[in-house]
């Protein structure tokens, strides 16, 4: 049984494209959490906007899967996530908003 | 000398350049003179001067028709001599005159024809002193020319060479003399050889006379150089007497050298030497000789040519000197050698002596021996004592017929008529057998003897009673000097060569005898042997006979090892002469091998057992005509030769005498010890002691001190028997004595000391009656006299003393018994230190026994030395000492067993009393019972019964099947008995040091002690049942084994060894999920209290279960407490916790209040909700108050007995534990309720019991889950809740969150990777102020390093940031990441 993780890809209303993850991010689910990436995630244009914020768990499996495409992806993160972001650096890499 | 020629221009022009001989050379008269005033001179003339003057070589020149004399300062210091200043200006041949026959012709020839000369090393004889004198130069002369370069005079440079010549000449003389003495060997050859040295330096010695005192004073010519005999100067012989003697031979007599002239009629027509005319002066030398008067004089002709100087004078001193040593070594040489032909013609004289003397003794002796051997025939059935005396006679007749016969050997050999008849033999059949004659006498001896003579080659030529003397002789001497081991003989051919060897394990020789071994009459001084008798030709024999076989003969030895001779005879006959040589088998000349063995069987004891003759007190012949009135005497008698032992028995016993023989003085002087003899009479020559050191020795001991002696000696004459009587012997006696002398003078030495000697007899019986041991000590503790109960007591007895102080034989072994030795050390002391007391202590006996003695002892001054001594007598108090020794160890078991908790504790207990009690290295006991291996329990807690030594359990089987309570006691090792356990027969078994005897006390009381334990055990094990019995229901009374998560409690009973009390905790686990918690406390404490708490809390439990409202049930408690006896008063805190939440229910019945510790500090006290304690008034409602305990609160329940002190409000220790609870809430709840018990303990320990309880909200989070990822969200969401119970921040909580999911992740990951199934426990726990998190997994990471993902690595460093601290523990099992996460408020 896998974590519950609901993933949503949607068009933003100034034509972006979201993904929207609701739930739990662990080693269980990562792959799932991945695959929508990797379908959402186009190599060019504007970056996929990837929306964190009713993500209520993440740890280094989600963050791993989020690492390879840093540069393509805007992240909307909530507070409870932004430490962590902050502290693996991929905030670095990518933008942090608040949500 | 004034006038024109002081011209300064003139000076200063010519002269100027030497200040010395300038001024006199301006001195001179130059206006008159032929060269006529300087300043007129020609320049080569100026030039010449000026060169001469300013050179610093010594130079002379001549100038003009007269050839004017001119010289410079060098010469006239070298050469000129007294001549100056009067030469200069002068004509050469005026000058030297005297020499101008010499250098007048040479000076011609250069001024004739312009060539230079030289001349070197020229003697010319100078007149430049007071006499013509010798002179050598070496010059060159040089043409000098006018400024025309006419030839007109000559430049001589020259050195003057005179000391030189002469020195190298007197050396050369001295140097001869010396040269090659060792050729000279008489006196005459001396004198002649330094006459011919002496004479051919007639320069320096024109003549030399040597004459040499004589006895009578006179000094006779012995030899001249450079003048013949019978000249007058030259007399033959010169009276000291004589005032008209040619020469002073007084003063020369007393050492002093004198010159004398040689004037006078006397003197007339001496002889010149190597001058022209006769000396003048003589020089008188005398011949020293070291430490005595002169041997003679040395008359030296003096040179007239030479001064006598210092040089002169030491040149004839040492040729003096050379003549004395020459006559010295001359002399001494002589004196040597007339020595050593004296000696050799006293050799011969001896030879002679001996051989002449031998013969005379052979003629008696064959006249003796004859009839004897004749009486022996005829007497063969007369009485036994008549048999023994002629063989008395017989043996030493062949004893003195084999001296006689090796005397006349050796004589024979050296006069060279030594005839012998070397026939061929079998040696090794010849050898063995006559080495099987003394086959007998080794063996008797008790040695080994082996004879190992393999048959050689070819015959040997020998003379057959050659062989026999050189093998017996080699023989006698190996058993000799060999008290035990080996004796060999060993025949072998080797390089071509016979070689015997005979070799023994002896006393050996020192290395520095060895060189002396085969010397005739040597014989080795205090070397031990079986006899002291011997002659000391034998092995010198043995060396001769072997060397007149073409041997040799060698010896190796080392002392204490044995001695080893090699005889080795070349086979064949070159060596031999042919005129010695016989047929094999032509007359045989049987020499008897009798003598011999004879003498070699003297040696031995008789008595094989020692060298003693029992003290038979029946005479040999007939009974004892006792002494008048008299008991017998007691005689020592000490001799090493059998016969005279013999002799002097049956003389001395045929006076009534009693006598004790002994062989040595070494056991004369042990007998005299012990067997106190009234005289004793020894021999002066004797083995290991000899008769003088055997008085001594007897004077020096207090106890034979007063024992007269009698020495009897075959050495006569003044001088020995003084010797004798000044060692201490009383009287001396020269062999041969007449018997009647010798019992004369035995009875008046006896008579005398026996009158000496009774006091100190009357108080040794005195002594000797004493049932007490008694002794006296010298002032250093050695114990000096002893009585016979000292020796009954002790086992030693007089022989051994003194017995000097510390460590004396009976004191306790220092190392096997250390503390009975300290005893004794002490007691030691006490007895030297004060003057008098008494002390107990701890002895051994010779046989081993341990005693206990009681002493008793004075200090006292010995009226006859005035020394202190001690004077003690002490008795044996073992038995009583052991009565107490059992008395004590019952006491101390029976107090061991009575203090022990239990069965093993006992036997432990047990164990260590015996273990003391015997001071035993180890004891161990096994016990058979049920189980298939015994049951061990020993000192040692370690020993189990496998790891024992298998020879103990073998011993410890053997014991278990011995009848009970029987010791069986082992020499060496130890003892053990079989005891009766309550769990089967045990075997004990004491382990002793091996010195250790375990004595008939040691196992009387062991069984004694062993019955003890027995029933001891057997007591303790009833008690111990009842004890399990009653600790069983205990802890059935006692709270939940069991406890909610977060609660920790302490009990403590006041009264032991109830493990159970009064007060009581629980906690009941409600089906809603809530929690009861009860802590009451009935009235007192001990049993009683314990049995009605145990029902109450029953009672209250079953209550909380049916109805979850502490009000109520502690309403119904009321009730129930109503009917037990014992429960009112009873107090009881109840309450209800909702683990979840943290609030709390509760109703307090009389007791102190619950405290509540929040995270910040702030204490809470849960005072609400009280009434009256139990049963006090039945039947009505309680109230409840409701309370929370927040997150990483603690609460607190209690007894009073935690806080309630004497004379202190209950207040002040309800703060005491608010503070502790304070303090310690960041640690543990476990560790703080120990923290809290400890705190309050007051001093002495808790007087009350107590009970503790103690809670932290919320409770530890406890996980198990198999490690599957898909089970982390459950995971999260408990620990997600756990966290909010601890009141945690969201974005704290999901760090941790985070951090405890990435440690799972992990877990998962690594530990099971490859072991799938595996589980993964989580454990959260929080205090006031800190979080703990840890994840434990059942698998093993590969490397916990190294991550091989590295978004787990990633999982790290997000759990280091997260978390304060991280710690990975790896293990066999597992790994557990421990986190932990400070909380800040």
């Amino acid at each position: 049984m896998s974590t519950a993780l609901k993933l949503s890809t949607s068009g933003g209303p100034d034509g972006t494209r979201v993904l929207t993850a609701v739930g739990e991010i662990d080693m269980s689910n990562a792959a799932a959490f991945g695959a929508a990436l990797d379908d959402a995630v186009r190599p060019d244009g504007d970056p996929l906007v990837v929306d964190l914020t009713e993500v209520e768990y993440l740890d280094s499996a989600g963050l791993a899967v989020l690492f390879p495409h840093a540069e393509r992806i805007a992240l909307v993160a909530g507070p409870l996530l932004e430490p962590l972001l902050t502290i693996s650096g991929l905030a670095d890499l990518t933008t942090v908003r608040s949500g | 000398m004034t006038g024109a020629g002081t011209d300064p221009r003139t000076r200063a022009d010519v002269f100027a350049v030497d200040g010395e001989i300038g001024p006199d050379l301006a001195r001179v008269d130059w206006s008159n003179h032929p060269l006529g005033p300087p300043d007129g001179w020609p320049q080569s003339l100026r030039t010449a001067v000026r060169i001469l003057l300013s050179s610093r070589f010594p130079m002379w020149m001549a100038w003009g028709p007269e050839l004017t004399f001119f010289c410079n300062a060098a010469y006239r210091r070298d050469t000129l001599g007294r001549k100056y200043p009067w030469a200069l200006g002068r004509p050469a041949n005026e000058v030297w005159a005297e020499i101008w026959d010499d250098i007048g012709p040479r000076i011609d020839t250069v001024l004739r024809t312009g060539a230079a000369t030289w001349d070197e090393g020229l003697l010319l004889f100078l007149e430049r002193s007071d006499y013509r004198e010798e002179t050598y130069h070496t010059f060159s002369y040089s043409p000098l020319r006018d400024d025309d370069g006419a030839l007109v005079g000559m430049l001589c440079v020259v050195s003057e060479e005179t000391e030189r010549v002469i020195g190298e000449r007197r050396m050369a003389t001295l140097r001869d003399l010396g040269s090659d003495p060792s050729v000279i060997r008489t006196e005459q050859e001396t004198l002649a050889f330094a006459g011919r040295q002496l004479g051919r330096n007639p320069w320096d010695l024109p003549f030399t006379l040597t004459y040499l005192f004589g006895d009578d004073g006179a000094a006779r010519l012995a030899e001249a150089t450079g003048v013949t005999a019978g000249h007058p100067a030259a007399p033959a012989t010169l009276s000291p007497d004589d005032p008209g003697a040619r020469w002073p031979t007084r003063t020369l007599c007393e050492g002093e050298p004198v010159l004398v002239p040689l004037d006078g009629d006397g003197f007339a027509d001496l002889p010149t030497g190597g001058w022209p005319d006769p000396p003048v002066q003589a020089l008188l030398v005398p011949l020293r000789q070291q430490g005595g008067t002169p041997y003679g004089f040395l008359v030296a002709g003096l040179n007239r040519y030479r001064e006598l100087d210092d040089g002169y004078r030491g040149f004839v001193e040492l040729t003096a000197g050379h003549v004395a040593t020459g006559i010295a070594s001359a002399r001494s040489y002589q004196a040597q050698q007339r020595r050593a032909e004296e000696l050799a013609e006293l050799d011969r004289a001896k030879t002679t002596f001996f051989s002449n003397i031998s013969h005379e003794f052979r003629t008696p002796l064959t006249l003796i021996m004859g009839p004897v051997d004749e009486l022996r025939g005829r007497l063969r059935d007369a009485d036994e004592r008549t048999r023994e005396e002629l063989e008395v006679v017989r043996r030493n007749g062949l004893r003195l017929g084999k001296l006689v016969n090796s005397l006349l050997d050796f004589s024979r050999i050296e006069a060279g008529r030594m005839q012998a008849r070397y026939q061929p033999v079998d040696l090794a059949a010849v050898t063995a057998d006559l080495a099987s004659v003394f086959r007998s006498a080794i063996e008797r001896a008790g040695l080994v003897f082996e004879v190992d003579c393999r048959p050689l080659p070819q015959p040997v030529h020998i003379d057959p009673a050659m062989w026999e003397k050189v093998v017996l002789n080699l023989l006698s001497n190996a058993l000799k000097f060999t008290f035990d081991g080996t004796v060999r003989v060993v025949l072998r051919a080797e390089d071509g060569q016979a070689v015997l060897r005979v070799a023994d394990t002896g006393i050996g020789v020192a290395a520095d005898e060895m060189p002396r071994l085969f010397e005739r009459f040597h014989r080795i001084e205090n070397a031990r042997s079986r006899s002291d008798e011997g002659s000391g030709i034998g092995l010198a024999l043995v060396k001769e006979l072997v060397g007149l076989h073409g041997g040799t003969i060698t010896a190796t030895s080392a002392p204490e090892r044995g001695t080893e001779f090699t005889v080795r005879l070349p086979l064949g006959v070159a060596h031999l002469p042919a005129d010695a040589l016989a047929p094999a088998g032509a007359g045989r000349a049987p020499v008897s091998a009798e003598p011999f063995v004879q003498e070699a069987l003297r040696w031995l004891p008789t008595d094989p057992a020692a060298g003693m003759v029992p003290d038979d007190p029946a005479p040999v012949d007939g009974p004892t005509p006792a002494l008048s009135g008299q008991v017998a005497t007691r005689v020592l008698v000490a001799d090493d030769n059998a016969d005279m032992r013999e002799y002097l028995t049956r003389l001395l016993r045929s006076a009534g005498h009693r006598v004790h023989t002994v062989a040595d003085g070494q056991a004369a002087l042990e007998a005299a010890r012990t067997y106190t003899p009234d005289l004793v009479v020894s021999d002066v020559m004797m083995p290991r002691l000899d008769g003088l050191q055997l008085v001594a020795a007897l004077r020096a001991d207090p106890r034979t001190a007063g024992t007269p002696v009698l020495l009897l000696s075959a050495r006569a004459g003044e001088e020995a028997s003084i010797e004798g009587l000044e060692a201490g012997a009383d009287d001396y006696l020269v062999k041969p004595f007449p018997a009647a002398e010798l019992l004369a003078r035995v009875r008046a030495n006896v008579e005398l000391a026996r009158l000496r000697n009774h006091h100190a007899r009357w108080r040794t019986a005195l002594i000797d009656s004493l049932q007490e041991a008694f002794f006296i000590c010298d002032s250093d503790g050695a114990v000096v006299e002893i009585n016979a109960a000292f020796t009954d007591i002790l086992g030693y007895g007089p022989e051994g003393l003194p017995y000097r102080s510390t460590q004396q034989p009976w004191w306790p072994d220092p190392k096997a018994e250390p503390e009975a030795h300290r005893q004794v050390s002490a007691a030691f002391s006490v007895l030297l230190g004060q003057t008098q007391g008494t002390y107990t202590v701890p002895v051994t006996h010779r046989n081993g026994h341990r005693l206990w003695i009681a002493a008793a002892f004075n200090q006292v001054d010995d009226p006859d030395t005035g020394r202190r001594v001690i004077v003690g007598t002490f008795r044996d108090v073992t038995a009583e000492h052991y009565a107490v020794q059992r008395e004590t160890a019952l006491a101390g078991l029976s107090m061991r067993l009575s203090q022990a908790e239990d069965l093993a504790g006992a036997l432990h207990g047990v164990l260590d009393e015996m273990r003391k009690l015997w001071r035993a290295t180890a004891v161990v006991t096994a016990v058979f019972g049920d189980s298939p291996d015994p049951d061990v329990t020993a000192t040692d807690p370690a020993l189990r019964w496998e790891s024992l030594p298998d020879a103990r359990r073998q011993a410890l089987l053997a014991l278990r099947d011995t009848p009970l309570l029987t010791p069986v006691a082992t020499r060496a090792h130890g003892a053990g008995i079989a005891v009766e356990h309550p769990d089967g027969t045990m075997a004990l078994w004491i382990d002793l040091d091996e010195k250790r005897p375990f004595t008939e006390q040691d196992q009387t009381l062991l069984a004694l002690l062993a019955g003890h334990v027995g029933q001891g055990l057997h007591r303790v094990h009833q008690i111990d049942q009842q004890r399990e019995t009653a600790l069983a229901l205990q802890r059935a009374i006692l709270g939940p084994a069991q406890l909610p998560a977060g609660f920790a409690v302490r009990y403590a009973p006041a009264t032991l060894p109830l493990k159970v009390g009064g007060d009581w905790y629980d906690t009941v686990e409600l089906p809603d999920g809530r929690i009861g918690i009860v802590v009451g406390d009935c009235v007192g404490h001990g049993l009683r209290a314990a049995t009605v708490m145990g029902q109450l809390r029953s009672a209250c439990r079953a209550l909380l279960l049916q109805d979850a409202s502490p009000g109520r049930t502690l309403a119904a408690l009321d009730r129930f407490a109503a009917m037990l006896p014992g429960a009112q008063c009873a107090t009881v805190f109840c309450g209800v916790l909702d683990p979840a939440t943290g609030r709390l229910r509760y109703s307090s019945a009389g007791h102190p209040p619950a405290i509540v510790v929040h995270p910040d500090g702030t204490p809470v006290f849960l005072d609400q909700g009280r009434s009256r304690p139990l049963a006090v008034r039945t039947g009505r409602d309680r109230p409840e108050a409701e309370a929370t305990v927040p997150a990483r609160a603690t609460l607190m329940l209690y007894t009073d007995g935690l806080v309630e002190r004497r004379r202190q409000p209950l207040t002040a220790g309800i703060d005491r534990a608010t503070a502790t609870l304070q303090e310690g809430r960041s640690i543990p709840v476990d560790a703080l309720a120990s923290e809290v018990m400890d705190r309050l303990t007051p001093d002495g320990g808790y007087d009350d019991d107590v009970a503790l309880l103690l809670y932290r909200h919320p409770g530890p989070l406890e996980l198990d889950f198999p490690a599957e990822s898909s089970r982390l969200a459950e995971v999260r969401t408990a620990l997600r809740g756990w966290l909010d119970r601890c009141g945690l921040a969201p974005a704290h909580s999901y760090n941790v969150l985070v951090a405890a999911g990435e440690a799972c992740a992990n877990a998962i990951e690594h530990g099971h990777r490859d072991k799938p199934g595996g589980r993964i426990r989580l454990r959260a726990a929080a205090t006031a102020d800190a979080l703990r998190v840890s994840v434990t997994d059942s698998g093993h990471w590969r490397d916990q390093n190294r991550p091989a993902d590295p978004s787990r690595g990633r999982g790290l460093v997000l759990m280091r940031a997260l978390m304060d601290s991280i710690t990975v523990t790896p293990g066999v099992t597992g790994t557990t990441v421990d986190m932990q996460a400070r909380i800040i408020r």
